[in-house]
């Protein structure tokens, strides 16, 4: 295995051209798969050296750069208003704080882990996801790039360079979840979103194969057929589908609580 | 005399040197030439082992050897994990070491594990333990062997097995041992009880969890003593199974225990047999060093355990008769299991007119059983103290009083047929009643309750040896064979100290081999500091009297007239006339010294039982909607017979509420219906997370053991026992609900909820 550490992106996209090339970021998922042997890199492109960080707020929007850490977006000032808060409720619950030491934005969602927290946090805040290629730069919407389990609109040769996030003034932002009692991972996690307009949006994650948004009007209880929820024995079927519904409206109640100043 | 050391809170000794990393642990040895083993372990829970094709591993580069059970120069059959540290030809269950690769490198015996295929024709594997335990069913071993015999049970405590059995029972051959306990009509007082409460109670195999992975080293000197540095709690043990295993006289082993990261029972002579067989096998050192994947699958944890449980009482809170049928599943430990003693234990420290007590070790093909602080208690603690708790519910009495009522004291005959030593059961129970969180429980928010529960250790006896060398400084040497274990060696400086005058930080505590060491018995049971500290204390007096017929002499005072205070020997009343221990030892240690080195050898041999007792009060708040119990205080009692270190005292007791809590809401290592184990990390594996533990209230209550140093008894043990069961009965107090299986996790809870509708 080869491992380099490019100081460009283009010499970062060069490298990920390889027949099984991996992107490493925080190394937080893929050392432990690749020390489980379930993934064996041809070459291992690390990434960290990149100018890919940063907490940009502007007026009208906030862009996160993909090498943004967990510790990062829990500490960054600029997120500490009810619009944003969930970002960094939802990154202060995830690992440990070596964990969030490393742990990245990118990397996490590149990642798509059925389990993993921010997918949700990026679904009900309406993100766009901005992807890198050799060939060029496209943009897709959080909903458009998680496609299942570990699958993602992501091309082989691509990187996530940045997260945009619209801001909606006035509105507010909660994420709750049920941890599993060893990993922390979600068990059932949900991000929700309120707005001063009335409108409301909610994205589960941890109960199927990958993140999703709840359509306007669904209950999260029925928000999926029994088939399509993971069953387990830290989470059996009909539990987690129960707990789609106590995160969710758990999520939705801080929101307006911090949207009506009435929370903490 | 200054003040006394006993009972001063002091840092542990070895304390600086873990922290700053200095401490030499087992796998950090630089031993030249030395191989290092991998292990092939079974994808199967039970097969016969057709064939391992080594070809393609050996082919790889730095690949040594790959070796099976017939490669090794093991003595003789046998089935336990002494005998047969590799498969022979039935796999028993999956995780078991099949094979060694031994290479140059850890990466490339890592490698080439990979590369050796084994192939297997499987059979039923045996899952289910109670079913397992029914006539005609599949057996969890076909092929017969020798059950071994090894020395490992009696480390933990030696527990007769009951009254011979007359009954005929039909029962499998999956059943290795059964115990009997029984006095008295129990099944008719049952009957004729006021109130009856009963229950059948679940407990699943539970891991050690230490830091430190199993690990062992081994090599041959050139005049082909076997050495063996290893992480154990035990050098002479580890010693006599080598022996065992590969049919050595003793003077051929040596065993050296190193630093222990950690083993809460677990690392008794498991890993040694395979470093050593491939050492002998090839004739250069070899390292078998776990990675916490194979130390999940490969050891040897607490086995789960189903007990069906009765107990009955009078009108006015008087016990009658308690019945308990005990299934204990050992997986595939022929050897050993702990029905002998949780068959003891599930009577509490109370009194009982009458009792019937059925225990069984039954064979399954999950892991190999090994020990676990208590071993058998925390799960015979969990069915009593529940039953206790809705005893005292039926009863419309108090638990604390309840529990009081009943509680032993010196001289009440156990089940055990002998009557119980001093212990502190009426004394913790006492002290917990006028705890504040004991006094407000009656007036908590919603959804949170506390819960009180107790439980004893009976502690364990061995004979031991030591030695304190007075060295030419004045300072002390203090040598014993001993496994510093939760502190141990810094109570031995303490008790050394203060017996012989000086000062703790004059004396130093090293851990000796069998090849150099006095004797002494594994760590473990809780009996080092009842029984090595008690030859310490003896070995400090005999020096003491070497210096003290050397001071006399110096000073031209009898020995009655003299006392040593912090390192000065001096004459009581006449502190002017006085000589230091340095210059009395500076004037034997020289040549043509004139008195024989002060120092002295101590031995002890405990016959009476020191069993210590705790008490439990769990505050806990219950999610109704998720399930989720969050801990929001801890109170525990223990007697501790004489805090010889308060400090350790409390550390020991918060380490063991900490390991109880894991009992209760956290720890399960769980096989589907094929014996594949579906918790082998720590992913998956659940243990109470330090931000998850509530601060721990510590109540040291003093109950001297008669035989111990400064009435100190063996406390490690005690403090996990009973921490679940308060936790159970918190969570009755704040919702209603009685789990009848650990751990107590959020889907049982949120499930138990829907069905009682509470
Ligand atoms: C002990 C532990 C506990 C954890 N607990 C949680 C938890 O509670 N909740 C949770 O959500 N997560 C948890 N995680 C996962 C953690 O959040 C990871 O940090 C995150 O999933 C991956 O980020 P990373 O930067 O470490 O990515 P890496 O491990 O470096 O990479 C992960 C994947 O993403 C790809 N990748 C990385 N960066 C990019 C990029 N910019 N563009 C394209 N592809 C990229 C890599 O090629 C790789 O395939 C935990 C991890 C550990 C080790």
């Amino acid at each position: 295995m080869e491992h380099v550490r490019p100081s460009t992106l283009d010499e970062a996209l060069e490298g990920l051209a390889a027949p099984d090339a991996k992107a490493l970021a925080g190394g937080q998922s893929l050392l432990p798969v690749m020390k489980l042997r379930i993934v064996r890199p041809s070459v291992l492109v690390d990434i960290g050296r990149l100018e890919l960080g940063g907490v940009h707020m502007s007026e009208n929007e906030l862009r996160l750069g993909a090498l943004t850490t967990w510790n990062e977006l829990e500490s960054a000032q600029e997120l500490e208003r009810p619009a944003l808060a969930a970002l960094a409720e939802c990154a202060s619950g995830i690992g440990d704080l070596q964990v969030r030491n490393r742990g990245t934005l990118g990397g996490s969602l590149a990642h798509a882990d059925p389990a993993s927290d921010m997918p949700a946090v990026v679904l009900a805040l309406g993100a766009q996801i901005v992807l890198r290629a050799a060939s060029g730069e496209r943009t897709v919407s959080a909903e458009e790039f998680f496609l299942g389990p570990f699958t993602t609109a992501l091309g082989p040769a691509e990187l996530i360079t940045e997260v945009v996030f619209p801001l909606v003034e006035g509105s507010g932002s909660a994420y709750v979840k049920v941890e599993h009692p060893a990993s922390g991972f979600a068990l059932a996690g949900a991000a929700a979103v309120v707005r001063p307009d009335g409108g409301q949006s909610v994205a589960l994650t941890g109960m199927g194969g990958q993140a999703f948004l709840l359509a306007s009007d669904a209950n999260p209880v029925d928000a999926l057929p029994d088939a399509e929820i993971y069953g387990d024995r830290f989470a059996p079927v009909e539990y987690r589908r129960h707990l789609a519904g106590v995160v969710a409206r758990r999520a939705l109640d801080r929101a307006r609580e911090r949207m009506e100043g009435t929370g903490e | 005399m200054s003040e006394s050391v006993i009972g001063v809170s002091r840092p542990r000794v070895d304390a600086p040197d873990k922290v700053t990393g200095a401490t030499h642990f087992a796998a950090d040895g630089h031993v030249h030439g030395l191989l290092h083993a991998r292990l092939v372990l079974s994808t199967e829970a039970h097969a016969l082992l057709q064939r391992v094709e080594r070809d393609a591993a050996l082919a790889m580069p730095g690949v040594v050897a790959v070796l099976t059970a017939d490669d090794l120069p093991l003595a003789s059959a046998g089935s336990d994990r002494t005998t047969e540290p590799l498969a022979r030809t039935e796999v028993v269950f999956a995780g078991q070491p099949v094979a060694l690769v031994v290479a140059e490198s850890e990466a490339a015996a890592e490698d080439a594990v990979e590369a050796v295929v084994v192939e297997y024709e499987p059979l039923p594997a045996v899952v289910d333990v109670e079913d397992a335990m029914l006539p005609g069913r599949a057996l969890a071993r076909v092929l017969e062997e020798d059950a071994g015999g090894g020395d490992l049970e009696s480390i933990h405590a030696g527990v007769d097995k009951g009254q011979e059995d007359g009954e005929e029972e039909q029962l499998s051959g999956n059943v290795l041992d059964t115990v009997h306990r029984n006095a008295g009509d129990a099944t008719a007082l049952l009957e004729t009880s006021d109130v009856v409460v009963s229950g059948t109670f679940r407990t699943p195999w539970v891991y050690q969890a230490y830091i430190e992975p199993q690990v062992a080293t081994a090599w041959l000197e050139p005049n082909e003593t076997l050495v063996v540095s290893t992480s154990t709690q035990g050098s002479f043990v580890t010693q006599r199974e080598l022996a065992r295993a590969f049919g050595l006289p003793l003077e051929r082993i040596r065993v050296i225990a190193e630093p222990l990261g950690g083993a809460f029972g677990g690392k008794l002579a498991l890993m040694e047999p395979l470093a050593a067989g491939a050492a002998l096998a090839l004739r250069r050192p070899v390292r078998v060093v776990l990675t916490r994947a194979e130390d999940f699958q490969a050891t040897n944890p607490a086995s789960a355990q189903v007990t069906h449980l009765k107990i009955g009482a009078r009108k006015d809170g008087t016990l009658t008769a308690i019945a308990a049928r005990m299934i204990v599943d050992r997986g595939s430990n022929a050897g050993w299991g702990v029905e002998g003693i949780t068959s003891l234990l599930v009577a509490g420290p109370y009194r009982w007119e009458a009792h019937e007590i059925r225990g069984y070790g039954v064979q399954t093909n999950r892991f190999t059983f090994g020990a676990y602080r208590g071993p058998g208690a925390p799960t015979a603690a969990f069915a009593l103290e529940t039953l206790m708790d809705e005893l005292a519910v039926e009863l419309e009495l108090d638990p604390l009083e309840l529990r009081l009522q009943n509680a032993v004291v010196e001289d009440d005959v156990g089940v055990s047929g002998n009557p119980f030593p001093r212990m502190g059961a009426v004394e913790v129970l006492e002290r917990i009643r006028t705890h504040p969180l004991w006094q407000s429980r009656d007036s908590l928010p919603d959804n949170e309750g506390v819960g009180l529960a107790a439980g004893y250790w009976p502690g364990g006896n061995e004979p031991a040896a030591a030695v304190c060398r007075v060295n030419q400084d004045g300072t002390m040497t203090v040598v014993t064979s001993a496994v510093d274990m939760s502190g141990v060696n810094t109570g031995f400086a303490a008790i050394a100290a203060e017996t012989f005058g000086l000062s703790p930080d004059q004396v130093r505590v090293v851990a000796a081999d069998t090849a150099t060491g006095p004797y002494s018995g594994a760590s473990g049971g809780s009996k080092v500091t009842y029984t090595v500290g008690k030859a310490v204390l003896k070995a400090a007096e005999a020096a003491r009297e070497k210096l003290l017929a050397a001071a006399s002499d110096e000073l031209e005072i009898a020995p009655a007239d003299l006392e040593v205070v912090d390192g000065v020997v001096r004459a009581v009343g006449a502190p002017d006339h006085s000589i230091t221990v340095a210059e009395i030892s500076g004037k034997a240690l020289r040549f043509g010294g004139r008195y024989e080195p002060i120092e002295g050898h101590g031995g002890s041999a405990q016959t009476r039982g020191a069993p210590s007792v705790a008490a439990h009060l769990a505050h806990a708040r219950v999610d109704r909607e998720t399930g989720e119990i969050t801990l929001l205080a801890h109170v525990i009692a223990q007697d501790v017979g004489r805090a010889l270190n308060p400090a350790l005292v409390e550390g020991q007791m918060r380490g063991g509420a900490a390991q109880g809590i894991g009992w209760a809401l956290y720890e399960e290592l769980v096989h589907d219906e094929n014996g594949q184990l579906l918790t082998g990390s720590f992913l998956d594996y659940a243990i109470p997370l330090a931000e998850r533990v509530p601060d721990i209230d510590t109540l040291i209550v003093e109950v001297p053991a008669p035989d111990g140093p400064f009435g100190a008894k063996g406390i490690g043990e005690a403090p996990v026992i009973a921490a679940a069961p308060a936790i159970a009965n918190a969570v009755a107090a704040a919702v209603g609900i009685r789990l009848r299986e650990l751990p107590m996790t959020a889907p049982r809870v949120w499930a138990t909820l829907e069905e009682s509708g509470a």
